[in-house]
């Protein structure tokens, strides 16, 4: 389903749009991570999200306009039935931990349940534990992330703050050239899109971004 | 961020005087609320379609929704509920929520002020009085605002009756009942604008991504301030068919002509433009005035419903979650809420029959009424309770003792419309 769309003649062309959800637990920070992707800004006083809602951003990526559509959604369980719905769709589905609760860790697996029952199968997934901001409050660790994340074969863990504006960018961008890549791939019909390309990347972060990204 | 800025300035513009006259006539209507609400209740309708005086919306709301009488048939059950822990799995999603509503409002804006500690306990209390249903996000928002007119103890009771009278299921597990009103918005916006409803199904936009909000927080984070109230006030009085005409006069007037679609070609265009609405339509007198005239009714709702339940259950089976019946406004609460006090209306002017007969059999009635009080259902721990006389406790509750039928219970009667 992750093929590259021709814009309909309008001016704002792009080479590639990708859906992406945006899930994880109530009051992680899910909108704030979107606000700040959108508009480089942090929001204090952000309301909770009820129901779906959705951002674009255009970014560039290796001189490709990628055009990026997040749907961020509520994250109290309730809400389910309504987010599920969007989970079809998506190319990617960004998993948000608040990195100083534990609690919003420990229900990362039931998501990626939730994904592998209603989302395509091959939907790339990234973890992201957010408040990075405030890591003396960490009940976290960033190498059980990486463990969870291998685990369940994940793209990457990074871990952001939308205050601070760590790692968002970053990790868009990721997700984003993960996306071309395997469009690329399948485009070219090589081989199996997921198999090879996961097994060939490295498993240890890039020591630009040291310890808070892991590719898996 | 300008959020909430007109919340403090400018609420309507309306002359004092003409404000003096409306509190007056409003007044009067609390004061007689009973004979209002059965003889007179279109009028009380265009009053809240003028819009309810400020100072006396908050009692206003509690009348209308019935949420008075609510709370007079269980008093004391909110401190009973207030003192009680709660279970810890809702108290974690309420205190991680309490920040997070209307947080420009003085009432808000500090963390462990008195607004986030009111929401706290009302929220709490209610996961306390239906364990079934805990919490639902989106009821923060309605008992904020609620808590912006009136103390804890009626914003909960109000908060009860919104949940089970007005918008039945909203909040429940699984939100089948939001999911129902999606479609059947969709379905009404055929008839109303038929330009909108062709550029939403042709983009493939489902109602749970705009209404959703909408909807379950009744408008309270959609519509400029002065817009919401007016909004409230009608939709207290005539129930859901106001708040799915606002959404429908919003889609009308935003995508409602080919001129309007022109500049919103694209799913994520609409989207935009449905979450960014022109001011000029959700202005408080513009949007009252097309909501009255919007000719959507209870009964098209009601129809529509079955429509559409009809097809929910061919797709999704059984709805799992069984609502009670929505009730449309405060009429029908009343009459569904109080037959009791139906029945007293006609009796004084004919049962009472001549001669001396009516004097022991009205004071056996009232003896049994006596008896019966502390029985009854106000026999609530409350501290108000003790001191209250026990005559002082039948106006309170009239429903205790049915047989009233001296010249003592007509002159009760009349003073107990100053309580109800």
């Amino acid at each position: 389903s992750a093929m590259p769309f021709s814009s309909s003649g309008t001016d704002d062309a792009f080479d590639y749009l990708f859906k992406i959800i945006l899930i994880g637990d109530s009051n992680v920070g899910k909108t704030c991570v979107v606000h700040r992707f959108k508009t480089g800004q942090y929001n204090e006083k952000q309301q909770n999200t009820i129901g779906v809602d959705f951002t674009v951003r255009s970014m560039d990526i290796d001189g490709k306009k990628v055009k990026i559509q997040v749907w961020d959604t509520a994250g109290q369980e309730r809400f389910r039935t309504i987010t599920q719905s969007y989970y079809r769709s998506a190319h990617g589905a960004i998993l948000a931990y608040d990195l100083t609760r534990r609690s919003t860790f420990e229900s990362i697996p039931h998501w990626i349940h939730e994904i592998e029952k209603y989302g395509a199968a091959n939907l790339v997934i990234m973890l992201i534990g957010n408040k990075s901001d405030s890591l003396d409050k960490r009940q976290v660790l960033f190498e059980d992330a990486c463990t969870l994340a291998e685990k369940h074969g994940l793209l990457a863990v990074l871990e952001t703050s939308a205050k601070e504006a760590q790692n968002i960018e970053e990790v868009f961008t990721l997700m984003a050239k993960e996306l071309i890549a395997r469009n690329t791939l399948q485009l070219h019909g090589e081989n199996p899109p997921n198999s090879i390309y996961l097994d060939s990347r490295p498993v240890v972060a890039s020591p630009s971004v040291e310890k808070t990204q892991c590719l898996c | 961020q300008a959020l909430l800025p007109t919340l403090s300035c400018r609420l309507e513009e309306v002359p004092l005087e003409v404000l003096r006259q409306r509190e007056s006539k409003w007044l009067d209507m609390l004061n007689n609320w009973d004979k209002w609400m059965a003889k007179k209740h279109k009028k009380i309708r265009l009053r809240c379609q003028k819009g309810i005086p400020p100072s006396l919306r908050g009692r206003a709301w509690q009348y209308l929704s019935g949420s008075k009488v609510k709370l007079e048939q269980n008093m004391g059950k909110f401190d009973e509920l207030d003192v009680l822990p709660g279970d810890p799995k809702w108290l974690d999603v309420i205190e991680r929520d309490l920040h997070r509503q209307f947080p420009f409002h003085e009432m808000f804006v500090s963390r462990g002020g008195h607004g986030q500690q009111d929401l706290f306990r009302v929220l709490k209390a209610y996961t306390l009085y239906r364990p079934e249903e805990g919490y639902c996000q989106a009821q923060a928002p309605i008992a904020a605002v609620l808590l912006m007119h009136m103390p804890a103890e009626q914003a909960f009771w109000c908060l009860v009756q919104i949940c089970e009278k007005y918008l039945p299921g909203y909040y429940s597990e699984k939100l089948e009942a939001i999911q129902l009103d999606g479609q059947i918005l969709f379905s009404l916006l055929h008839k109303v604008s038929p330009v909108a409803y062709k550029h939403l199904s042709k983009q493939k936009i489902d109602p749970i991504l705009y209404m959703t909000e909408w909807f379950m927080c009744a408008f309270s984070r959609t519509l400029p301030w002065s817009s919401v109230l007016r909004v409230w006030d009608m939709f207290f009085c005539e129930g859901v068919k106001i708040i799915f005409r606002v959404g429908l006069v919003l889609l009308k007037h935003t995508l409602g002509s080919s001129d309007k679609l022109k500049s919103c070609q694209g799913q994520y265009e609409t989207m935009e433009r449905l979450r960014a609405l022109s001011p000029k339509i959700m202005q408080e007198t513009f949007l009252v005035q097309e909501v009255i005239e919007l000719p959507v009714t209870e009964r098209q709702i009601e129809r529509e419903h079955l429509i559409q339940l009809k097809k929910w259950r061919e797709m999704h089976g059984e709805l799992q979650c069984k609502s009670p019946p929505r009730l449309h406004g405060a009429k029908a609460i009343s009459e569904a809420e109080a037959p009791t006090h139906k029945a007293l209306e006609p009796i004084p002017s004919i049962i009472v029959p001549p001669g001396p007969a009516p004097v022991p059999k009205a004071r056996k009635s009232k003896e049994k009424s006596r008896e019966k009080s502390p029985a009854g259902p106000a026999n609530g721990p409350g501290a108000e309770g003790n001191g209250v006389p026990g005559s002082t406790r039948e106006l309170l509750h009239p429903q205790v003792s049915p047989h009233h039928q001296s010249k003592e219970s007509l002159s009760s009667r009349e003073s107990e419309d100053t309580y109800l």
